[in-house]
C-alpha cells in the first residue's frame, strides 16, 4: 500500500511537471510569434528602421497583388458568362489561380494543417490528404451556407454574415480545442522524452497505478484500436521509424497490460506513433483537423457565389468556388509537405529515438501543437483581426 | 541541427507571414468627401461618399426586396444603409482625423442613404465631429486598418471643403505614389504584435491646411 501512495505521489508530480511544461511551452510560443512579427517586419516591407520607405513590394506585395487581381477579374468574367457561355473556363482559370495564390498568401488553415502535421509525426501523404480534404470541405461550406441562405430562403446578406460569423467562431474555437489537445498530448511526449533516462520505469508503473479506475471504459475502446492496429502495422513501424520504434516499444509492453490505458491520455500520439498513423484513431484525429479547419468558409467564395447567384449563373459560382477550392488545396499541400518533410530530416539527423535527439524532436512536435493552440485562441480572440469576418 | 531548426522555424514563420500578410481585400470602395464648414470657419464634420464594387454590391443586395427589378429606391434601401453604418461605427467608419495632430472623434452618422446606380451602391453618411475644431492643420484618413476593404479615392476632385475659408488648400496623398508615410508601417505595429495596422500603407491621406 505505502509503494501505491509513492506512485500517487509520483504520478502527481509528473502532472505538475506536465502543466509546468505546457504553461512554459505556451510561453515559448508566445515569445516566437514576437519574433515572427519582427521578422516579418524585416522582410517583406524591406528594413525594419524608421523612416525606411515601405516597399509593399516582395513577395507578399507580389501575392497580395496578384490576388486582388484575380479576385477583381471574376466579377467581369461571371457577367461575360451570361452572354457567352465559353466564358466559363476563364472564370474558372481565374478562380484556380486565386485559389493558389489565396493560399500562398495567408491564411489560418495552412499554418494549422502544417503545424498539426509536425506536432502529429504525420506522413507526407497524409498531409496532402488533409490539405485538400479541407480545401474540399471549405469550398462545400461556402455553397451550402449561400444555397441554402440565398438561394433557397433568401435571406439578405447581413444574416449570411451572422451564419459565417458564427461558424467561424466555431471552427476558432475547434482550432484552439484542438490544438490545446495537441499541446497536452505532445507536453506528455516531452515530458517522458526530459524524464526518460532516470525516472521511465518508475513513471509508467506510476501513471499505470493512478489511472486504473479513472475513465477506463472509455479508454479501453480507444485502446482496441491503436492496439489491435499496432497489431496490424507493426512491419511498417519497423521499416519507417527504426527510432522511435524504441518507444514504441516500451508502450506496448504496457499496452498488452489494460493499465496502459491511461497513457492513452497523454502518450496516446506519441508512443504508438508510426502504427496510428495510418490508423482509424489517427484517421479520426486527421478528421478533427479537416473539420476545425474546413469550417470556416472564404469570404471571397461567399462573394463570388451570391455575384453568380444574382446573375442567374449560380452553377458557375459553385464551379468556381471548387476550382479556387482545388488551388487552394496544391499550395496548402505544397507547404504540408514541406514541413513534414523538414521534420522528417530533422528527425533523421538528430537521430530520431536516443537521448537527446527524441528530446529535440518531442520539443519539436511540442512547439509545433504550440502553435496550432496559439493560431486557435488568436483567431477566437481577434489577434490575428485580419481574419475575422467584416459584415456590413 | 541548428540548421534544420532554422528550417523549421522559417515554415513557421512563412505559415505566420499569414498574420501580416492576412489582409487581402474582398471589398473596393472608392470614396469622396467633403469637409464641412460652419459659419465661423470651425469644422463641423465630414461628409462621405462611398461607392462599393459591383461584386459587394451585389452580395449587399442579396435578399433585399424591390418593386421593380434591378431597381433600388432609397426607401428599399433604408434597412440597409441602416446596417452599414451601424457595422461601420466598430471600425470607427475606417475614418481617421487630427486637428493640428490632435486626434479627433466622430459622433454617430446622420443623413446617411443609399443609392444603386449602374449596378453599384453609393453610401452617403455625414460624420460630425464631436466638437467642431478650427485646427491650422487637418488631417484626415480614409483606410481600413486591416484592410479587407480597399479605400481608393476618387479620380476627380475627390475631396472637397464645403464652406471652408478662401485661404484653405487641400492637399491629398494616395496609397500608391510613394509618398505614403513610412512611419505608419514602422515596426512599432509589427513589434507591438498587432498586425492590424497593416493597412495604413494603403491610406488615403488628406490634408486641409487654413494659415
Amino acid at each position: 500500500m505505502s509503494s501505491r501512495a509513492t506512485f500517487r505521489q509520483d504520478s502527481l508530480q509528473v502532472f505538475a511537471h506536465r502543466l509546468a511544461i505546457c504553461i512554459l511551452a505556451v510561453a515559448a510560443v508566445l515569445t516566437l510569434d514576437g519574433i515572427m512579427h519582427v521578422l516579418m517586419a524585416q522582410t517583406p516591407f524591406g528594413g525594419p528602421r524608421p523612416g525606411a520607405e515601405p516597399q509593399v513590394g516582395g513577395i507578399v506585395g507580389w501575392i497580395l497583388a496578384k490576388q486582388s487581381e484575380f479576385y477583381r477579374e471574376m466579377s467581369a468574367t461571371i457577367r461575360a458568362t451570361k452572354s457567352e457561355g465559353h466564358a466559363v473556363w476563364t472564370l474558372l482559370a481565374i478562380s484556380f489561380a486565386y485559389g493558389i495564390f489565396h493560399a500562398a498568401g495567408p491564411g489560418h488553415g495552412k499554418a494549422v494543417i502544417s503545424s498539426y502535421l509536425v506536432a502529429n509525426q504525420e506522413t507526407a501523404r497524409r498531409g496532402i490528404v488533409l490539405s485538400f480534404a479541407s480545401a474540399l470541405m471549405q469550398s462545400l461550406v461556402a455553397v451550402l451556407i449561400v444555397g441554402i441562405g440565398a438561394w433557397l430562403l433568401n435571406a439578405t446578406a447581413k444574416s449570411m454574415c451572422g451564419a459565417e460569423k458564427v461558424i467561424e467562431i466555431a471552427s476558432y474555437a475547434l482550432i484552439a480545442a484542438f490544438g490545446a489537445r495537441l499541446v497536452w498530448t505532445k507536453g506528455g511526449g516531452f515530458i517522458r522524452a526530459l524524464q526518460r533516462p532516470q525516472l521511465t520505469p518508475a513513471l509508467a508503473l506510476a501513471t499505470a497505478a493512478t489511472h486504473d479506475h479513472a475513465g477506463h471504459g472509455h479508454d479501453h475502446h480507444h485502446h482496441e484500436h491503436s492496439h489491435v492496429h499496432a497489431q496490424a502495422h507493426a512491419h511498417v513501424a519497423h521499416h519507417d521509424h527504426g527510432h522511435d520504434h524504441e518507444d514504441h516499444g516500451h508502450d506496448h509492453a504496457q499496452a498488452s497490460d489494460h493499465d496502459h490505458v491511461h497513457d492513452e491520455h497523454c502518450g496516446h500520439s506519441h508512443g504508438p506513433l508510426p502504427s496510428e498513423l495510418a490508423g482509424p484513431g489517427g484517421w479520426r484525429r486527421g478528421f478533427g483537423a479537416i473539420f476545425a479547419v474546413g469550417l470556416r468558409p472564404c469570404s471571397g467564395a461567399i462573394l463570388v457565389l451570391v455575384f453568380a447567384l444574382a446573375q442567374g449563373l449560380f452553377w458557375a459560382g459553385v464551379a468556381a468556388t471548387f476550382v479556387m477550392g482545388l488551388g487552394t488545396a496544391i499550395t496548402v499541400a505544397a507547404i504540408a509537405v514541406i514541413a513534414v518533410s523538414a521534420k522528417d530530416l530533422a528527425r533523421r539527423i538528430s537521430g530520431g529515438g536516443e537521448g537527446g535527439g527524441a528530446l529535440f524532436m518531442r520539443g519539436v512536435e511540442f512547439a509545433a501543437a504550440g502553435l496550432v493552440l496559439l493560431f486557435g485562441v488568436g483567431l477566437l480572440f481577434g489577434y490575428l483581426a485580419a481574419e475575422r469576418v467584416t459584415c456590413f | 541541427m541548428h540548421g534544420l531548426l532554422g528550417l523549421l522555424l522559417l515554415a513557421g514563420a512563412l505559415a505566420l507571414g499569414a498574420g501580416a500578410a492576412q489582409a487581402h481585400p474582398h471589398v473596393w470602395v472608392t470614396a469622396t468627401s467633403e469637409v464641412i464648414y460652419a459659419a465661423d470657419g470651425s469644422i463641423t464634420g465630414v461628409r462621405h461618399a462611398w461607392t462599393f464594387d459591383d461584386m459587394f454590391s451585389t452580395y449587399a443586395l442579396q435578399g433585399i426586396e424591390s418593386k421593380t427589378k434591378n431597381v433600388y429606391s432609397h426607401e428599399e434601401l433604408a434597412p440597409l444603409a441602416q446596417t452599414n453604418v451601424e457595422s461601420l461605427k466598430e471600425f470607427g467608419f475606417f475614418t481617421f482625423a487630427k486637428a493640428d495632430g490632435k486626434k479627433e472623434k466622430f459622433q454617430d452618422p446622420v443623413d446617411y442613404f443609399l443609392e444603386y446606380k449602374d449596378s453599384v451602391l453609393t453610401l452617403h453618411f455625414t460624420l460630425p465631429l464631436k466638437t467642431p475644431v478650427k485646427p491650422k492643420e487637418l488631417a484626415l484618413e480614409v483606410f481600413d486598418p486591416s484592410f479587407f476593404v480597399d479605400f481608393k479615392l476618387g479620380d476627380k476632385d475627390p475631396v472637397r471643403l464645403v464652406g471652408a475659408p478662401a485661404a484653405c488648400k487641400v492637399s491629398l496623398q494616395r496609397p500608391n505614389d510613394g509618398t505614403v508615410s513610412a512611419q505608419k508601417l514602422g515596426e512599432q505595429n509589427f513589434l507591438n504584435g498587432d498586425n492590424s495596422n497593416f493597412g495604413a500603407m494603403f491610406a488615403n491621406k488628406i490634408t486641409v491646411q487654413c494659415p
